[in-house]
């Protein structure tokens, strides 16, 4: 078994619904968003438009954030999700710098709305709940929504088809540009995507790191 | 809904909001922060640039000193000799620093515990192997008072017979790996490619030789030993190849995603005068040129030592913060016409 997750770019319409969900989910840290929809603008007015890449953590084969990170707080689990332990962690920031899709994420503590001159407001609701939920000075990231997959297995579930077993961002996506399944099963509906579309591309090739999270549009 | 319940219109939220707000708007992530750009790593900054130094410095002074010998006519302090006291304190102040530094200070045994693959572990061992047996090395040398409680140790300080030998050996084979594994912790990922280049470790280990070597200088004219030429050879050799490595590095793949950018910081941006003026012409060039004068002229070896000491003090840091502050993530997709610096 090997979770992974294709991202069609010429779905997305950059309504950001994932990277809510993503929060909802997982209530990361107030700064921490494990799921941004990156924008950028193409072409020259008046032929210019804009357009979108969903991202997330790719799951690297051969991750580069497990190399450097020197507790062993990042591991990979057998089925190929890369998880961080916030029990192990020592905050050293190596994977952070390791990362080359900046997947990771230091809980500092901080508290409330980051403002455009770097002040901040009050506390929120969520910075509660982030703190019950994150341990301050380590890191974490997006789990693949490890604890849905592991509840859809548990419950004769299949991730990636049943929404009860499948990454929040994938199951919240209007537009269905994120198909999530198992890349060795050949009848899993990421295997039959790339079947029909094509193969897909990962996002900095140069770090070779082997990114289960892939992209085609 | 009772009597004295207040229903408040928009309108009156508004001063509150404002004053929450500071007179700004919140950042809009969507808007402000995820944009397919160059992204510049904020995660480490001057404390690990310190860190950097003091390990290469106190890895480098211990190696050097007793390379030339020149450990014991360095000056002592409780019979051990003052060359080794800088270096020991030098690596444990950056230790320590480190570990400050960390999000979970208390969790940092942990640093030890990926020794396979992190090269942090390898620098929190080499840390350890260093001071542990550094620190047995000069035991039988220290004095308290008229004694030597450690005296009767089956080595010497001085490290003359085969385990004294051993231990040296160890301790200073451990020294090397306390000097290039900063630089190895930035070189290893792919991410930031102005960092991932062995370049970047060199000039780390050239830069931090050539401090050492210039400290060692320094504390020889204190101690009215005279500096031999062949000591300023050597010091001449670490700068000569801190400066190729240093041109090596600007010169090679100017052109891939993000070291571009970082090299536009550097040689044309906001860290032109640091970068250029600081550490290749002041922190550098002219400590070069002072070594040739003082190698030419006798008189003037102990005045220039301290100078070139003073210059490559700074400069070292500068060359760690500045490679620090210029590591650039190139943007996670390749957009043809976009982000030229």
């Amino acid at each position: 078994m090997r979770w992974g997750m294709v991202i069609d770019t010429a779905r997305c319409v950059g309504c950001h619904a994932c990277t809510i969900a993503c929060k909802a989910e997982n209530e990361s840290p107030a700064d921490a968003f494990y799921a941004p929809v990156v924008e950028y603008e193409v072409g020259t007015y008046p032929e210019a438009h804009t357009e979108y890449l969903p991202s997330l953590c790719n799951h690297c084969e051969d991750a580069p954030c497990i190399t450097a990170c020197p507790s062993g707080a990042l591991k990979r689990r057998d089925d190929g999700i890369v998880l961080a332990d916030e029990d192990v962690c020592i905050g050293s920031r190596a994977c952070m710098n390791a990362c080359p899709y900046g997947a990771i994420h230091l809980f500092t503590g901080a508290e409330g709305e980051m403002l455009a001159d770097g002040t901040r407001t009050l506390p929120t609701v969520q910075d509660r709940v982030a703190r019950e939920r994150h341990q301050v000075g380590t890191v974490s990231k997006c789990t693949y929504c490890a604890h849905r997959i592991d509840f859809g297995l548990e419950n004769g579930l299949t991730p990636g088809i049943d929404p009860l077993a499948t990454p929040a961002c994938v199951v919240t996506c209007p537009a269905e540009c994120r198909i999530f399944g198992d890349l060795e099963d050949d009848t899993s509906p990421i295997s039959l995507y790339l079947e029909r579309r094509g193969p897909s591309e990962v996002l900095r090739p140069d770090a070779e790191t082997g990114a289960h999270t892939s992209y085609v549009g | 809904m009772s009597a004295d319940t207040v229903i408040r219109t928009p309108e009156a939220y508004a001063p509150e909001a404002r004053a929450r707000h500071n007179g700004h708007r919140p950042e809009n992530v969507f808007m402000d922060r995820w944009r397919l750009e160059p992204k510049t790593q904020r995660v480490w900054g001057v404390s690990h640039a310190i860190w950097f130094t003091l390990m290469g410095v106190g890895g480098g002074l211990f190696i050097l000193a007793r390379a030339l010998d020149l450990s014991s006519r360095l000056g002592h302090w409780f019979g051990i000799p003052l060359v080794d006291w800088v270096s020991f304190v030098a690596i444990s102040v950056g230790g320590l620093i480190l570990i400050g530094d960390l999000g979970r200070p208390l969790r940092a045994w942990r640093a030890f515990v990926n020794i396979r693959t992190s090269a942090i572990s390898w620098g929190a061992w080499a840390d350890l192997v260093f001071l542990t047996l550094g620190g047995l090395l000069v035991l039988p040398a220290l004095r308290l008072g008229s004694s030597q409680p450690f005296e009767s140790l089956p080595w010497e300080a001085e490290a003359t017979s085969g385990l004294g030998q051993t231990i040296e050996i160890v301790a200073m084979a451990a020294a090397v790996v306390v000097m290039v594994y900063a630089g190895g912790v930035l070189a290893r990922p792919r991410a930031i490619p102005y960092w991932h280049s062995v370049n970047v470790p060199l000039q780390f280990l050239f830069s931090s030789a050539a401090i050492s070597m210039a400290l060692v200088l320094t504390m020889a004219a204190a101690n009215d030993v005279p500096i031999e030429s062949g000591d300023l050879w050597i010091l001449i050799g670490f700068l000569a190849v801190l400066l190729v490595t240093i041109v090596a590095h600007l010169l090679t793949r100017t052109e891939a995603p993000g070291k571009r950018e970082s090299l536009d910081r550097l040689l044309r941006g906001r860290y032109r005068g640091a970068f250029v003026g600081g550490v290749i012409v002041l922190g550098t060039i002219i400590p070069l040129v002072l070594a040739v004068v003082a190698l030419a002229v006798d008189g003037t070896r102990d005045a220039l030592a301290i100078v070139m000491l003073v210059l490559l003090v700074v400069a070292g840091f500068g060359l760690r913060l500045l490679t620090l502050r210029v590591g650039i993530f190139p943007p996670v997709k390749e957009v043809p016409g976009l982000f030229k610096p």
